[in-house]
């Protein structure tokens, strides 16, 4: 197995990226009244029993919403969570529908971007139970 | 301090207010660009409808909106959204005091109406405060930041119903009617309760498959 769990946290680089797109990200997060009427526009939602987890508002603000509110000072497990949530939990088909207009895909997006600027991202060996599949 | 919360803090909260909504306008535009999108070109010809066919289009285009998938809640949050935009602002009070203040003021709605529909809003307040505690998927992204925030919208309501049936000191209930507002007015443009500019700035203004416009700017 290639010892990809060596490189440490860039919290600098984190922060730079955060800070990138603070304008409309920040803005998004914020105007979310989390109403949850986006969930069932989501077709994991729905496929899984209707778990909140699954729920595209759920899956923005445990995944771009925690790094904003911890201004990207996070650690390999609070990333290596998310990477569930953002890979997992969501194919980013960009039918999520927010009655405010917040465009959920975009975060999703910007997360799996953060976590792959860290060298997270699924692994086609990983065990079952970390699966992205 | 009742002076104060009475009349200069009305006139800071106001200008926080509309200045507030300003810069989150000049924000946007400033974030945003103007976007050339390439539509596909529209193949369907307009076809001349009746009024019967009118009805049924429309009704059907709700199958696929949230009045399918939540009814309930689409009927409450649509309510209770116009009537706590219109009862304030044709409520004879306000208005009467409008009037005493610049000269100017608006038509207003019968008091007993007025009442009724801050009923209304108060039950819509009630059935969210519901749906955040007993349900599982809105519970699950709620914190302490949305019960203060419903109480900042449920407050200027509660205190105004109260005030207009003299219940509890009226003085004391008025001030905080008034502070209630004020309290509304100074965090609205910065809070998630900005929803009310930034919904028509992300749904008429951003390219988007659910624009309700042709939506011509993107981040």
């Amino acid at each position: 197995m290639p010892n990809r769990d060596v490189k440490p946290i860039d919290t600098k680089q984190i922060k730079e990226m955060l800070n990138r797109k603070k304008g409309k990200m920040k803005r998004y997060l914020s105007h979310c009244a989390h109403c949850s009427l986006c969930a069932e526009s989501c077709f994991l939602y729905m496929a899984n029993q209707k778990d909140p987890q699954y729920m595209p508002s759920y899956k923005a603000i445990h995944s771009l919403g925690k790094l904003y509110r911890k201004r990207g000072k996070v650690d390999r497990k609070v990333l290596t969570e998310m990477k569930g949530i953002v890979w997992r939990n969501c194919v980013l088909c960009g039918r999520c529908y927010c009655p405010i207009g917040i465009h959920i895909p975009s975060m999703i997006a910007f997360a799996r971007s953060i976590l792959r600027s860290q060298d997270i991202y699924p692994q086609l060996d990983e065990v079952y139970a970390e699966s992205w599949l | 301090m009742y002076d104060f919360i009475r009349g200069q803090l009305v006139s800071i909260a106001l200008i926080i207010f509309i200045l507030g909504l300003i810069f989150q306008v000049i924000q946007f535009f400033k974030l945003t660009k103007k976007k050339e999108w390439v539509y596909p070109p529209l193949e369907i010809k307009p076809v001349k409808k009746s009024a019967r066919q009118w009805v049924d289009t429309c009704l059907a285009s709700l199958n696929g909106t949230l009045w399918k998938t939540d009814p309930l809640m689409t009927m409450m949050t649509s309510v209770f959204h116009v009537f706590l935009i219109g009862v304030p602002i044709f409520l004879l009070g306000h208005n009467i005091l409008l009037d005493q203040s610049w000269g100017l003021s608006l038509w207003s709605l019968p008091e007993s109406i007025t009442d009724v529909l801050t009923l209304v809003i108060l039950i819509c307040v009630a059935f969210f405060l519901a749906r955040r505690l007993f349900l599982a998927r809105v519970r699950a992204i709620t914190t302490l930041y949305d019960y203060v925030m419903l109480l900042i919208v449920l407050a200027p309501f509660l205190t105004g119903y109260l005030a207009y049936h003299q219940w509890f000191d009226y003085d004391t209930v008025m001030t905080l009617h008034i502070l209630a507002g004020e309290v509304m007015l100074i965090t609205l443009p910065f809070t998630k309760l900005g929803h009310m500019l930034f919904f028509f700035l992300y749904r008429f203004l951003i390219g988007n498959e659910y624009s309700f416009a042709k939506g011509a700017r993107a981040w």
